[in-house]
């Protein structure tokens, strides 16, 4: 069961239909047991009439006084029936008129004292009851008769009472359910509303439009709301820390090489060389491997940038850099750009492949920046940037591309600008491609998280 | 040619000393931000080279205040902090090129020969001649307000031309300052360029900025208005 909603609406729907459930059946068979000695009582007290009035005819059977007759039993298909029956000395009986055209089973004759209750049915449509009872009565003569008095009852206006009962003991429960049910949910959303406004600030954190949780929350969440804060920032000021750490190593680093670069010329030619290359070899390890470490990635929780101020200073960096150069930068950017991540990447990012760019061109540079909103959130900023110089032939795109490449065997000129571009998309899940542009030399397409 | 070397380290700082002094310049020293900035605003210096990581002063600091009191020569900043965020901040705050930590003296003196020869970008933060507005700062022109876009080369052509606003000025002395190296560009170069500034400001031919006087060179008509 994946929602708390749903576990309880669930669970409190199957305690409610089984009380209800319950409570049904025993008012039902309350009911029902009422309407049965109802009948019977019925039964009972024509039957005490009955036997009341019962003397003897001229041909030798019992029968009730005239005139003292209840009507239901003259009319025919009333739904009461009754019987005297004799068995000795010989089979005789009276019948009420209203058993004409029913054929009513009253049953076999039964001794002095027995009573006998039982269901039959007539036909299709009708069921009775029959109560029977055995009585001696002294005949004129004198001579006692084992007479069995016998009443039966339709069960239609019983059955038709217990039904439409049930009827309304049913819509009423129904009808009581449903509403139950109704004030249940809506009492469960506003119980759970602290939830939905965890869930809702979660998702303000993550997109950076927030820096914490706030607070408020009711006993059963706080604890979750203030573990996450801890976390959050703990995480947050540990990556800065991570950051600022290994960006200080590389930089304290530097001096010392930078040091022992000027000390050279002071020594003699044969180790100076050798020397300097290894100075060279490690300036360029600094700045590949810890460079790379120390960029981040996005924080959680990071507020989206603006890319065209960006972009802008960088083009006039890049202007007075390469001033001796006849150059061009053309900037296309999509005013409300906005890339998702740590400003430090996108710069050197962007930095390195425009550097590159300036490097290598004729004289044109074009920069193109834009969102694609149907793609992928982590690959919705495209940026293309082309120039005019020689391009990068097939062969070296790939190397360039290649992970893992180490810098010194990567292609020279292109550096390890390039292999921090290829890094860092990596970081960010994003795509790099590497083509031939309309200008005549390269073109670089990026897709970043971007929105 | 006098060049200041503000740097802390003291093996860094006397090995470009001696190295800049055996190509012959003049070279003058600063150990921390300070003194560095008593020295950028008392003497008469071509180039300077500063070192961002300073005490007492920042190099960024010292950039922006020797910018602000009016110093226009050319400055290379050198740095283990080359990230593009630094280079773009250092380039924001007045520097013209920069070089990372550790280097190569090939490459410093190099970019500092074509910063000499560049030199003037500094002088106001905007240059504005008519319905003509240059910003030295951020490498834009506008005409009337609305943005042109240009190259590298046709700008610096055309501040040039600004701040001498009123003068000739050869089509050598445009060469010098457009190219580092000493041999002979094409003269006819600098009319291609000169055309298509034209172009670019005055597409409907109605402001005439610049004017060609054959034989002599160019000249910018519109004189400038003070700021």
């Amino acid at each position: 069961m994946h929602s708390l909603s749903r576990r309880l609406l669930l669970s409190v729907s199957v305690s409610l239909v089984a009380f209800f459930g319950v409570t049904i059946f025993v008012l039902d068979a309350s009911f029902r047991d009422v309407s049965e000695r109802s009948m019977r009582d019925l039964l009972d007290a024509q039957m005490v009439a009955l036997i009341a009035s019962a003397e003897p005819r001229a041909d030798g059977a019992f029968a009730p006084q005239s005139g003292e007759l209840e009507t239901r039993l003259e009319t025919p298909g009333s739904g009461l029936y009754a019987e005297i029956s004799m068995s000795q000395p010989r089979d005789a009986s009276w019948r009420s008129p209203s058993t004409a055209g029913a054929f009513v089973e009253f049953g076999p004759p039964l001794q002095a004292g027995e009573r006998r209750f039982h269901y039959s049915r007539l036909s299709d449509t009708e069921e009775v009851a029959i109560a029977s009872r055995g009585i001696a009565f002294e005949d004129e003569s004198h001579a006692r008769r084992n007479l069995t008095f016998s009443v039966a009852t339709s069960l239609a206006p019983y059955q038709e009472q217990l039904w439409s009962f049930r009827k309304r003991l049913f819509g009423w429960f129904f009808g009581v359910t449903l509403l139950l049910l109704g004030t249940l949910g809506v009492l469960l959303r506003w119980v759970l509303s602290p939830v939905r406004r965890l869930e809702k600030e979660i998702t303000a954190v993550e997109a950076g439009a927030r820096e914490t949780l706030g607070g408020g929350y009711p006993r059963e969440l706080s604890g979750v709301a203030t573990n996450l804060n801890t976390l959050l920032l703990g995480e947050r000021n540990r990556m800065t820390r991570y950051r600022d750490t290994l960006g200080n190593l590389a930089h304290s680093l530097k001096t010392p090489l930078a040091v022992m670069r000027s000390t050279l010329p002071t020594c003699a030619p044969e180790p100076a060389k050798v020397l300097g290359g290894e100075i060279d070899r490690m300036s360029a390890i600094i700045e590949h491997q810890l460079k790379r470490a120390a960029s981040g990635g996005a924080l959680l929780g990071q507020a989206p940038l603006d890319v065209e101020p960006l972009v802008s200073e960088l083009r006039t960096a890049l202007m007075k850099v390469y001033a001796r150069k006849d150059l061009a930068i053309a900037l296309t950017v999509s005013p409300n750009a906005q890339f998702v991540g740590d400003r430090g990447d996108l710069m050197e990012l962007l930095g390195n492949l425009l550097d590159n760019a300036c490097k290598w061109c004729t004289s044109q540079v074009r920069v193109d920046i834009a969102i694609a909103p149907s793609a992928n959130p982590r690959q919705r900023l495209v940026i293309v940037i082309e120039d005019d110089g020689p391009g990068i032939s097939e062969a070296n795109r790939a190397r360039v591309l290649e992970r893992g490449v180490r810098a010194d065997e990567n292609v020279p000129g292109h550096g390890l600008g390039l292999a921090m571009v290829r890094d860092t998309v990596d970081l960010y899940g994003g795509k790099l491609a590497i083509d031939s542009s309309g200008l005549g030399g390269a073109r670089f397409r990026l897709e970043l998280p971007g929105k | 040619m006098r060049v200041l070397v503000v740097e802390d380290e003291a093996a860094i700082r006397e090995g470009l000393r001696d190295q800049l002094a055996r190509v012959g310049f003049t070279v003058d020293v600063a150990a921390d931000g300070e003194d560095g900035l008593f020295a950028a605003l008392e003497y008469p210096l071509d180039v300077a080279v500063v070192d961002l990581g300073l005490p007492k002063l920042t190099g960024l600091d010292l950039i922006r205040r020797l910018r602000a009191q009016g110093k226009t020569f050319p400055v290379l900043v050198l740095t283990a902090r080359d990230r593009w965020q630094d280079k773009v901040e250092g380039l924001e705050a007045g520097a013209d090129d920069y070089v990372a930590k550790p280097f190569h003296f090939e490459e410093v003196l190099a970019r500092l020969q074509a910063l000499m020869r560049r030199a003037g970008g500094w002088a106001t933060p905007q240059l504005t001649c008519g319905p003509i507005v240059l910003d030295t700062r951020r490498q834009t022109v506008t005409v009337n307000e609305v943005a042109v876009d240009l190259t590298t080369f046709e700008y610096r052509i055309l501040e040039h031309l600004m701040l001498r606003a009123g003068e000739v000025i050869s089509k050598t002395e445009l060469n010098e300052r457009l190219y580092d190296e000493d041999f002979e560009r094409d003269s006819n170069v600098i009319e291609v360029f000169i055309g298509r500034l034209r172009r670019k400001l005055d597409p409907q031919d109605q402001l005439k900025p610049i004017e060609t006087l054959r034989g002599r060179g160019y000249r910018f008509a519109i004189p400038r208005t003070s700021e």
